[in-house]
């Protein structure tokens, strides 16, 4: 079965930036989609249960610890590897992260070696 | 530039949605099929006529079957893929400036914290390489102690890759002079070329500069020809001035540790504050004799070989051991600067090597002290046994290094120097005797008692001889 990677931001060139790293994980078979939003986030979340996703936090509406919190705690979604993105420069509540059950964080502007190299290594893949 | 992939280009949302549209909309039947004949929107069937290519910068991805019409609708997705493709392009290209920005973030990170050179040499060039293409590549950087221009770091083919590089000769030696970072993609053509460089194809080489000189440069070099861009180098010389940071700061922590080194050696014989004149100094402390104004001080225990003769060799030598110690903190304190241990007599100097004011004042206050502290050290022997006679004279003396080219001592020559070593002989115990150049600097500031006039060995006239009274 097709491996899914959802980015999930409300940032247009973020959004193409993340795509574009993970370019080498779709040459792998991994499909890539993408959310624009909180909301648009869940949906996709339970209708395609992608493997991965790279969840920005500070999202208007349903900001990316809510999202989490809900796949995590509410749905109880198992088999899915969630990554909150946060800013650099902007206070990043580690406890609150945990709370949720985020997975990881990584601080953006990202290091986009180290974007793959995880996502490699989360999918399972060479 | 990669083959281009219709496949991935059509699977995105947008695209995929605008050309569903537009076949649904479509009068009659059409297919999308890729290169290999797959069908990957519209209807599979054979009545499909005719095959208009689709078209991405003159070359076909892909096929549209339909009527002879359905040109149009091959000439509509061409133009969406191409739009998609440029968009890829341009995402492309942002990455790699992305990963650009945040390789000079992590490197300056990862290298501030590296303090010895190799270190920071393998790190730039490692991270160099992971951008910029080459088959071997170096760090090349001045030796201070020998002038030349050394490879400290190299990566690749390193046996081809020279250890030595004289500024001036050849390509890498022409930019070390000229201290302008340079692509060359064929090398052999180029008129500064020479048969060690030769080796290569293509070269790009970035000098590593502080604010006044070429420290060195990194280069890579190819065998294989590659072409090297404008982009490449203007990488390449920002991971360069980097570096040059990073050196900088190598050099100068080496260069502390080995102030350090010398400091803590040179504060057994000056004081520390001397110490520190010196390296503060703009280099003119000098060492070399010349002829100064200053205070010499002479102090000596009676009778020390008598009063020792009851002790064990160890024993003299620990008693003495804290005797010196304790003397030499009141001469430091003081700013005096000790200049030898003769058995068991001490030779101290004020105003040399740096000048000081009240130098007189300062040799008085000195022995009063010396003396008092004589009477109150932690050995009862020492106490009950050590009497101590102090000389001091003042005046023009040549002070400097003297000696042998393999054996120099810090030292006065002059007959102020006689002159103090001949007063504290006549010293008696506990006494402090100073000439009339020293009373009249000083007769304000202390009691003095006059012990009328003696002849000193090379003097023509006698010594006038005063007590300090303390």
């Amino acid at each position: 079965m097709t491996q899914k990677i959802l980015i999930v931001d409300d940032e247009p060139h973020i959004r193409r930036l993340m795509e574009q790293t993970l370019e080498p994980l779709e040459d792998e078979g991994a499909e890539i989609l993408v959310a624009t939003n909180g909301k648009e986030a869940l949906e996709l979340i339970q209708k395609e249960t992608p493997e991965l996703v790279f969840l920005d936090v500070m999202m208007p509406q349903m900001n990316g610890f809510d999202v989490c919190n809900l796949v995590k705690h509410e749905l109880k979604i198992e088999g899915i590897y969630i990554i909150l993105l946060t800013a650099k420069g902007q206070e990043f509540d580690k406890t609150r992260g945990k709370e949720v059950g985020a997975d990881m964080y990584m601080t953006k502007p990202f290091d986009p070696d180290e974007i793959v190299e995880k996502s490699m290594e989360i999918l399972g893949l060479a | 530039m990669a083959p281009i992939n219709l496949r991935r280009l059509l699977q995105r949302k947008d695209v995929s949605s605008a050309i569903q549209q537009l076949l649904k909309v479509a009068e009659y039947p059409l297919s999308i099929r890729d290169l290999q004949n797959e069908v990957m929107f519209g209807v599979d069937r054979l009545d499909l006529l005719y095959k208009h290519p689709i078209e991405v910068n003159g070359e076909s991805v892909g096929w549209v079957m339909g009527i002879q019409g359905a040109e149009a609708i091959a000439t509509l997705v061409s133009h969406l893929i191409t739009q998609e493709l440029e968009k890829r392009l341009l995402a492309q290209e942002t990455l790699d400036r992305y990963k650009e920005i945040t390789l000079l973030y992590n490197l300056s990170e990862r290298m501030g914290a590296k303090l010895d050179l190799p270190a920071v040499a393998d790190l730039l060039l490692d991270e160099a390489h992971k951008f910029i293409q080459g088959s071997s590549g170096a760090m090349v950087l001045l030796n201070p102690a020998t002038g030349v221009y050394e490879s400290i770091a190299t990566f690749g083919e390193t046996e081809i890759v020279p250890l030595q590089i004289q500024a001036g000769v050849g390509v890498i030696g022409s930019i070390l002079l000229s201290g302008i970072g340079e692509i060359i993609n064929d090398i052999a053509a180029d008129s500064r070329c020479i048969a060690q460089e030769a080796c290569f194809s293509s070269l790009i080489c970035a000098p590593l500069k502080s604010q006044e000189e070429v420290l060195g440069l990194i280069y890579i070099a190819s065998q294989s020809a590659i072409n090297y861009t404008a982009a490449d180098l203007k990488l390449f010389n920002a991971l360069a001035s980097q570096a040059s940071y990073a050196i900088e700061n190598a050099l100068l922590h080496k260069n502390k540790l080995k102030e350090e080194r010398i400091k803590s050696n040179l504060e057994r014989y000056v004081p520390s504050q001397v110490v520190q004149a010196i390296l503060d100094s703009q280099g003119d402390v000098s060492l070399a004799p010349t002829r100064k104004d200053i205070t010499i001080l002479f102090s000596d225990i009676r009778n020390f070989t008598t009063q020792c003769e009851e002790l064990s060799p160890e024993e003299i030598v620990r008693y003495l051991n804290e005797y010196f110690t304790q003397m030499v903190e009141v001469i430091f304190s003081h700013q005096g600067t000790v200049n030898k241990f003769v058995g068991d007599m001490i030779v101290a100097l004020f105003g040399a090597p740096s000048p000081l004011v009240d130098s007189e004042k300062r040799a008085i206050e000195t022995a009063i002290e010396m003396q008092k502290r004589l009477r109150t050290l932690p050995t009862q022997w020492i106490r009950d046994n050590f009497n101590t006679g102090i000389g001091i004279s003042s005046g023009r003396v040549v002070v400097g290094n003297i000696g042998s080219p393999r054996h120099m001592d810090y030292t006065a020559i002059g007959d102020e120097v006689n002159t103090a070593s001949r007063l504290q002989s006549i010293a008696k115990g506990g006494q402090i005797l100073i000439t009339r150049s020293i009373y009249e600097k000083t007769k304000a500031d202390f009691q003095f008692q006059s012990c009328g006039s003696i002849k000193v060995k090379g003097k023509k006239y006698e010594v006038e001889v005063f007590e300090v009274v303390y």
